[in-house]
């Protein structure tokens, strides 16, 4: 997963259990890992984006099936804002060397974007041209942390967490029936903690414009891109979402970046609940008390 | 820094976040477990009630009411509301004649008491009903229960009811009558897609004792009265516009011969994150009861039924008529657990606009009014 991954169980009686359930939790990550990684030859993924211009569909199973129906109904309700297919900005924008591509650059790439140019059947995937690529990066790790939170509550797990690069799932709270409190790192002042969340079940996930980027001429190019011009977003420097599931919690963080100043009416219209570092670095999260 | 509470929004998620818990294998079939709502409720209501046929205030109810309802742990919940009927008025003897006799002046006092148990994937609860008014107490008792698929995407519902009312006249018409009915109602509610939802309900009701209106003339009913109630409900979210609408049919048929068909269609639209506004119509037309009479034609005679027929009534509420409401609500949640909300109702009721058939004869129209003012706190 590339990010440092935790699992915290509570309230399990023998060590022994706790060890073999945390196992179990890991190997479920794993296993999604492998499946949906564009790194290696044998996923689905590559399978997927190795016939792209082909004109040959690939047959799926249904359990990519259903993430694809997902990621689907997120490019409709985004208005295109969510494109799987956006992966290949990477290939005009290099992080590391802090270099702004080219108008033409950009433009190269976005004849590789489309998901609307995408023939997804709901059983079969065919990439309309050659170049085309589809990129799990901004649902899979989400998707993981669910699936994991489900099996070690299925097992019985009432309390615990599971952290995955800072997306995170809450099992249930502390046995003592104490929520668990969450920091949100500060977008601006690295290892400091921008808010405090208590949470006793479900899922939070941030977005922010510090994860990767750099700054040129003084404005900030983050890793955010948008899909429909090629640009990074440039409005909130982190937006942090409750829901029942994880996925669900990123999906609607990425998303809310993607929004820009629309993004309170968005997540209101959700119904989650959120907290958001506007671009003053101000926080803007209704109905929820600041404290010190 | 800032500290914050998770807030849980029961209800209410959006497209997304359930399409995102939808996926098999995100949240676990068994953290689905039907559980006590997790916040309760409080609310107080006030509501004005009147009505009007032509060149005639009839009749007028102020009724305030209080509701609560409380999660108990995460397996019960209790709920029960009080309410104070103040009705004044007349109400007609014959058709919708009144006479200076029939003015009257009533308190109706009533409550009731619903505990709920939420097991995994069903829930059961038992409750109990009082009203009382000076010439009328009713008791009920009742059973209910849910029981839902393994996906939640469908739930059964059930229920089983029985009521005894004693009535006693002030005129003494009668002494001492009871009337008793049961009730038992099945229903199947369906998850669609993530913006349908479809329900559709039986009732059958089944009712002895004495039905008869003791203020009316010449009123003698059956003493007994079963009826049929079939209801389908559909409920469609319409993300594009930030809209819900429910539309539904219900079909009753009784033993009286009264067939009636209610047809209801009512939308909340979000006009802001804090305002919803919901406008709603509905249309209602019966065929007459079996015994139900038409008045003559000469004003100068106040005829009773011909012949000496065992059951009649010239109750218009009985006659064969069509009706329209239109309604509009508005609720304000001014802070995260304060609504307020404000409704008013405007009916009308005329024979000719039955429809399939003519209306009954020579029956004023009947017009109401309704007004609601509502506060109520999640705690």
């Amino acid at each position: 997963m590339a990010s440092p991954c935790r699992i915290r169980l509570a309230g399990v009686a023998d060590e022994a259990q706790a060890q073999a359930l945390a196992q179990a939790a890991v190997d479920e990550v794993r296993r999604i890992e492998q499946r949906y990684s564009r790194y290696r030859s044998d996923s689905i993924v590559s399978r997927i984006n190795a016939a792209a211009g082909s004109g040959r569909p690939v047959p799926v199973d249904a359990e990519t099936a259903h993430l694809l129906d997902f990621a689907d109904l997120l490019y409709r309700q985004s208005e295109g804002r969510f494109d799987l297919s956006s992966g290949v900005l990477r290939q005009a924008w290099d992080f590391k060397a802090a270099r702004v591509p080219s108008e033409t650059e950009l433009a190269r790439c976005r004849e590789c974007i489309g998901w609307d140019r995408v023939v997804w059947t709901g059983e079969a995937i065919a990439l309309p041209r050659a170049g085309m690529e589809i990129d799990f990066g901004g649902i899979g790790k989400e998707y993981a942390v669910d699936r994991a939170a489900t099996l070690l509550l299925e097992a019985g797990v009432r309390s615990g967490l599971i952290n995955l690069g800072g997306d995170l799932r809450v099992l249930g709270p502390h046995p003592d029936g104490r929520p668990w409190r969450l920091g949100v790192a500060h977008p601006r002042a690295p290892g400091a903690v921008a808010l405090e969340w208590a949470v006793h079940d479900g899922a939070l996930a941030t977005s922010g414009d510090y994860e990767r980027y750099f700054e040129q001429d003084g404005r900030r190019y983050c890793h955010i891109l948008d899909p429909r011009t090629g640009w990074p977003v440039s409005h909130w420097q982190s937006v942090t979402v409750a829901a029942p599931s994880c996925l669900a919690a990123g999906a609607l963080s990425t998303l809310a970046m993607l929004a820009g100043p629309q993004a309170p009416a968005f997540l209101q219209s959700q119904g989650v609940a959120y907290a958001a570092l506007d671009p003053r670095g101000e926080l803007v999260a209704p109905g929820l008390e600041p404290s010190t | 820094m800032a500290a914050t509470e998770d807030r849980k929004t029961a209800s209410g998620w959006g497209l997304i976040a359930l399409a995102a818990c939808a996926l098999p294998g995100v949240m676990p079939a068994t953290a689905q477990a039907e559980e006590a709502p997790e916040q309760g409720v409080v609310a107080l209501k006030y509501s004005s009630y009147e009505d009007h046929q032509p060149g005639l205030k009839r009749l007028s109810v102020k009724s305030p009411s209080a509701y609560l309802m409380t999660p108990i742990g995460r397996e019960w919940s209790v709920e029960g509301s009080v309410t104070h009927d103040d009705v004044s008025g007349a109400s007609p003897r014959y058709y919708t004649d009144v006479t200076g006799a029939s003015r009257m002046h009533d308190d109706r006092k009533a409550g009731d008491l619903r505990l709920t148990r939420y097991f995994e994937r069903s829930t059961l609860s038992v409750g109990a009903s009082h009203s009382d008014e000076h010439d009328y107490v009713s008791n009920a008792l009742s059973l209910a229960g849910t029981v839902a698929s393994e996906d939640h995407n469908t739930t059964w519902n059930w229920g089983v009811g029985a009521a005894h009312d004693r009535i006693n006249p002030v005129n003494d018409l009668v002494d001492n009558e009871t009337r008793r009915t049961t009730e038992w109602l099945l229903g199947i509610t369906q998850a669609l897609t993530p913006q349908d939802i479809v329900q559709a309900n039986l009732t059958l009701t089944r009712g002895r004792g004495y039905f008869s209106d003791p203020y009316k003339l010449f009123d003698a009913r059956p003493r007994q009265r079963n009826a049929t109630i079939a209801l389908v409900r559909w409920n469609h979210w319409w993300s594009d516009l930030g809209m819900a609408t429910k539309l539904s049919y219900r079909f009753y048929d009784d033993s009286f011969g009264i067939r009636s068909h209610t047809l209801e269609l009512a939308a909340d639209k979000h006009l802001s994150d804090t305002l919803v506004l919901t406008p709603s119509l509905r249309y209602y037309t019966q065929r007459a009861a079996s015994f139900y009479y038409d008045p003559v034609s000469d004003p100068n005679v106040y005829p009773a039924p011909y012949g000496t027929p065992t059951y009649s009534s010239t109750d218009q509420r009985m006659s064969a008529f069509g009706a329209l409401g239109l309604g509009l609500k508005l609720a304000w949640q001014f802070e995260p657990d304060w609504t307020l909300d404000v409704k008013g109702e405007q009916y009308e009721q005329r024979s000719n606009w039955r429809l399939g058939g003519h209306g009954s004869p020579g029956v004023d129209p009947l017009t109401a009014t309704q007004w609601q003012l509502g506060l109520a706190r999640r705690f």
